[in-house]
């Protein structure tokens, strides 16, 4: 083992580890109250690890061989998820009273780093494992005491489901291959006989679940109304994020044989339809947010049907957009008082009413953050669901890029509808805004890098 | 290059202005109206230049600017001036004051967002006019969704949210499916030709099979035609007219209606030559189905700002049969009809906005007798009525008179050969022109003449701005009534272009080519290449 490429390599996981000890030291030892500073410091360990992923942008390494390697793309999906992690914490707020909030996270996001560095099945699981469990408690620590043990257990037990089912799979995958190294999905994806065939489906539907793709959805929408805006916030975007790319690393820039190619269409275009056309319904933001990422998740999965190489370029693309637009609109979403009530009636829809006349910048960024998602030009969510579609109607599927377009059509309603709230009706009474500066520094970490992808979406793209 | 920089400025002026209005404190109404009138009347100079400088002996783009945008999709921030755009981005910078001065009074809600929304707009209407590129082009006629959406949505009447979901749920269907199809063709472009591209002048050359090219063509048609509209997808139209403010109204018949119609022109049709000349007669047939219905649907209303939106209805179809007409004539009559129905529609638009300032109502029966209490008023009501009527020395007699004439010229030939379902479609247009002149002028009578009475009255005749905004929309009417030739003369070599883009046989000779096109062997590009790498059997 070369201890120089342990600590290079792992820089930014390092980096987590000791802001956490330093988090526990001032839980321990600095008196309360402590104001924004466990959020201060929480942010800042977040930036550094994204500028350590970043600043290694050629690195290639292996510590652990055939366990944790680090490649260009690797680090950059990375820096991602780093950096989608500062607008999270921010918005913490006073939602929390100690640092057990920063703490969780920090764990959690340690968690998605893992995963993004795996190479074997054992490292993905161990990933997987850290960077759900600390949500679990994350959506305990809302303020809505019932509803949050509710959410939290189911979260639990779908969460626990997910996780035997993929142990299942990967069983059955050492049974068929002999191999817990990654490539080994591949190779039981081309072998295509009964027990590979097991071992696949079981992996892939428990990475549905865990990304909540229809009819593997239901937990999302308790799950983000129970929990509190940035933990709901950390869902929709991270963890979406780290499913996303672990099912990428599996995949790779393997072709897709027949079969599969209609399990990895059929239901991503159930999750469009059904998160487009659920939303519509909804009273609550956050339930509304998560049938919306249960859409998201089917256009992410429908990047799998595009051919190898662009991949990973359209997915890490789309959860770069997608989490900085969502996060945008959480951090612009007006909070009550940080209580069960005050945060019930925030997160009822019709308290957005006349938003406009109350906080004309938060409106805004909420709109653009709406149409984004909705996937309406000029904003950036229409690059990356151009660069999906496009990709699924160059592999030769034309037919299915047509239905999901047609699909994500049926969302434009319910983004509409916010932005019908905000601007079009008579101001409702409502909740006392709080905690506005942490907000707008929040909204303002999303809405500047997306205004640059906006104008100069070829530069981002040739990142990837 | 200097000169090209004319043609940005035009474009990005109306974002200046959002960012300066931006800048401007709360409450301060009156700047941010001047900040509004002063910005749209500098665009509208600088429009006026390049108008100007416009060379009708050159074919092709001029004050053109072509930069990467996103390289390795071969997508290029393109825009030009040629024959198609130059009248109407002239229209376009020539509304923009009048829109902002017209609203003056009428805004008194949320005024800055509200001329923020109109710079908006502006922006994405220009752009979607001089875009050359077709990414660029979606980009621009997509967004132009956003500010009317909240223009009928905040400042709209009674019924305003109906209407702006309307508006936005109908025109955005249309373009989910011409997103597919602008992704299909420009794929198709690369697997047989091997070029990334999305700029026009390449997706000119795209060789298809009929059976692809209808399905291409349906899906940009839908969008277009759901735009113009076209019946029987007219059916937002109403809606969104009486529920939008005047500017509202002004801007959606005035420009954003010619989009659809301009759509058609530049890629619609251009793009799908053999499907075009396969499904003209049926175009042509629905372009009179417009006219005629349109114009029996502005005969009954009787709220007087349905029996404009209606008759917008009538006069695109004319544009439309122009169009389909494939004649020199017809579409250098329908790029002036386009002009002339931008003028008049506007114009009448503004007016009742006027008249809705003082009275409260667009009841039709409550009005009479306009022509003693408002004489001034009056008169220029009747140039409008008048100028969209199509009577000669107006601007829509140029329009409609060439259209008829390209129509004919098209439908004769035909006749002789033993078709005579074009000339039928022809003269069925004409009673179009009688029906017109019916609502027009019967409206008119029973507007301005009669029993003089008028709701909430006595009212103020015009005051010298709406006199100032009315002047400048009838000099323009009575421009491109007497002097047509010098806009006729810079539309030509575009009319002639696209006769012969049309005219083109693109579809592949043999029969036996599959709808899905070749990959070619060996593929020219990098396998991370613009386009991603060819498509192989495996893949499939």
């Amino acid at each position: 083992m070369n201890w120089a490429e342990v600590v290079a390599a792992m820089l930014p996981e390092h980096l987590l580890l000791a802001g956490i000890c330093v988090l526990i030291l001032v839980e321990v030892l600095m008196p309360k109250p402590r104001g924004a500073l466990a959020i201060a410091l929480a942010a800042v360990i977040a930036a550094t690890a994204a500028a350590a992923s970043l600043g290694f942008g050629g690195y290639e390494a292996a510590p652990f061989a055939g366990q944790f390697s680090v490649s260009p793309t690797r680090l950059l999906a990375k820096a991602v998820v780093l950096g989608l992690a500062i607008p999270v914490l921010l918005l913490s707020r006073d939602d929390f009273d100690d640092s057990r909030f920063h703490l969780l996270l920090l764990s959690s996001l340690y968690g998605t780093l893992l995963l993004l560095s795996a190479d074997s099945f054992l490292t993905l699981f161990l990933g997987l494992e850290l960077m759900s469990l600390p949500v679990y408690a994350l959506v305990l620590l809302a303020f809505r005491r019932d509803d949050s043990a509710e959410a939290a257990l189911k979260y639990l037990v779908l969460g626990g489901a997910a996780t035997a089912t993929f142990l299942m799979g990967v069983a059955l995958l050492f049974g068929a291959t002999g191999s817990l190294a990654l490539p080994a999905f591949v190779e039981a994806l081309a072998a295509r006989d009964t027990l590979s065939t097991a071992a696949v489906v079981l992996i892939v539907v428990a990475f549905f679940l865990k990304a909540a793709v229809v009819p593997f959805h239901a937990w999302a929408p308790d799950a983000y109304e129970g929990a509190s805006v940035p933990v709901t916030a950390y869902m929709a975007t991270i963890i979406k994020a780290g499913v996303l790319l672990a099912v990428a690393r599996l995949f790779g820039a393997a072709d897709i044989p027949r079969g599969m190619v209609e399990l990895l269409a059929a239901l991503p275009l159930a999750s469009m339809v059904w998160g487009n056309l659920a939303a519509i319904r909804q009273t609550s933001f956050r339930r509304m947010i998560a049938y919306s990422s249960i859409a998201h998740a089917g256009y992410l999965y429908f990047a799998f049907l595009g051919a190898g190489e662009g991949r990973l370029q359209a997915i890490v693309f789309y959860l770069l957009v997608y989490g900085l637009m969502n996060l945008a609109a959480f951090a612009a979403l007006p909070r009550g008082r940080a209580d069960a009530t005050g945060d019930a009636a925030a997160d009822d829809l019709s308290s957005l009413k006349g938003l406009f006349q109350r906080a004309p910048w938060a409106a805004l960024v909420l709109a653009a953050a709406m149409l984004s998602l909705a996937g309406i030009p000029p904003l950036p969510g229409f690059v990356a669901k151009f660069l999906i579609f496009r990709n699924v109607i160059e592999a030769g599927y034309t037919a299915y890029a047509v239905i999901g377009l047609v699909a994500s059509y049926l969302g434009i309603y319910f983004y509409l509808r916010v932005i019908q709230y905000a601007f079009m009706s008579e101001a409702a009474p409502a909740p006392a805004l709080t905690g506005r500066a942490l907000a707008a520094s929040a909204a303002l970490v999303c809405a500047v890098p997306a205004l640059l992808i906006a104008v100069f979406p070829g530069w981002v793209i040739g990142r990837f | 290059m200097s000169e090209a920089a004319v043609l940005n400025a035009v474009l990005y002026l109306p974002v200046a202005g959002m960012v300066l209005l931006a800048l401007v404190p709360a409450g301060r109404d009156a700047l941010v109206r001047r900040i509004a009138l002063w910005t749209m009347l500098l665009q509208f100079a600088l429009a006026a230049w390049l108008y100007l400088r416009f060379d009708p002996a050159v074919a092709g783009l001029q004050f053109e600017t072509r930069i990467p945008w996103i390289e390795s999709w071969g997508v290029y921030y393109h825009v030009g001036l040629d024959g198609m755009n130059v009248l109407l981005v002239l229209l376009t910078a020539f509304l923009g004051p009048l829109v902002a001065a017209g609203a003056f009074s009428a805004i008194t809600k949320d005024v800055k967002l509200f001329y923020a929304m109109v710079f908006f707009i502006q922006f994405a209407m220009l752009g979607t006019f001089v875009a050359q590129d077709l990414f660029l082009f979606y980009v621009f006629w997509e967004t132009m969704l956003i500010p009317m959406f909240l223009i009928i949505g905040i400042w709209g009447g009674e019924r305003r949210i109906y209407a702006t979901l309307k508006f936005v749920l109908y025109t955005a269907a249309g373009s989910i499916l011409m997103l597919a199809a602008v992704i299909y063709l420009v794929y198709s472009l690369h697997a047989t030709t091997g070029i990334a591209s999305f700029a026009f002048a390449d997706l000119y050359r795209t060789q298809l099979p009929l059976g692809v090219q209808t399905w291409l063509l349906a899906a940009f048609a839908l969008s277009f035609a759901i735009k113009v509209p076209m019946f029987p997808l007219h059916t937002w139209l109403p809606d969104a007219h009486v529920e939008a403010p005047t500017a509202g109204s002004v801007i959606l018949a005035g420009v954003l209606l010619k989009m659809g119609t301009y759509g058609f022109l530049k890629l619609g049709f251009p793009l799908f030559p053999d499907a075009t000349r396969e499904f003209a007669p049926l175009v042509m047939t629905l372009a009179v189905v417009s006219i005629v219905y349109g114009a029996c649907l502005a005969l009954v209303q009787t709220d007087i700002k349905k029996i404009i939106a209606y008759s917008s209805i009538s006069h695109l179809g004319y544009v439309m049969l122009g169009l389909a007409s494939l004649d020199l004539l017809g579409v250098q009559g329908a790029i002036v009809q386009m002009v002339s129905h931008g003028l008049t529609s506007a114009g009448l638009f503004l007016m009742v906005g006027m008249i809705y300032e003082r009275c409260h109502t667009r009841e039709l029966a409550a009005y009479g007798g306009l022509a003693k209490l408002l004489p001034v008023y009056s008169v220029f009501f009747m140039i409008l009525t008048l100028a969209s009527v199509g009577l000669p020395t107006t601007s829509g007699f140029t329009g409609e008179f060439l259209v008829l004439l390209g129509a004919f010229n098209a439908a004769w030939p035909l006749y002789q050969q033993g078709d005579g379902y074009p000339l039928a479609v022809a003269v069925a247009a004409v009673s179009g022109v009688v029906l017109g002149a019916l609502y027009m002028l019967w409206f008119a009578q029973r507007f301005l003449f009669g029993v003089a009475k008028v709701p909430h009255g006595p009212v103020p005749d015009l005051n010298l701005r709406e006199k100032s905004i009315l002047a400048a929309i009838a000099v323009g009417i009575f421009w491109l009534g007497l002097f047509p030739n010098e806009p006729m003369r810079k539309t030509e070599l575009a009319a002639k272009q696209y006769r012969e883009l049309v005219a083109a046989t693109r579809a592949p000779v043999q029969a036996a080519v599959s709808l899905r096109p070749v990959a070619p062997q060996p593929d020219p590009l990098p396998a991370r290449g613009a386009m991603g790498p060819a498509p192989t059997e495996a893949t499939r």
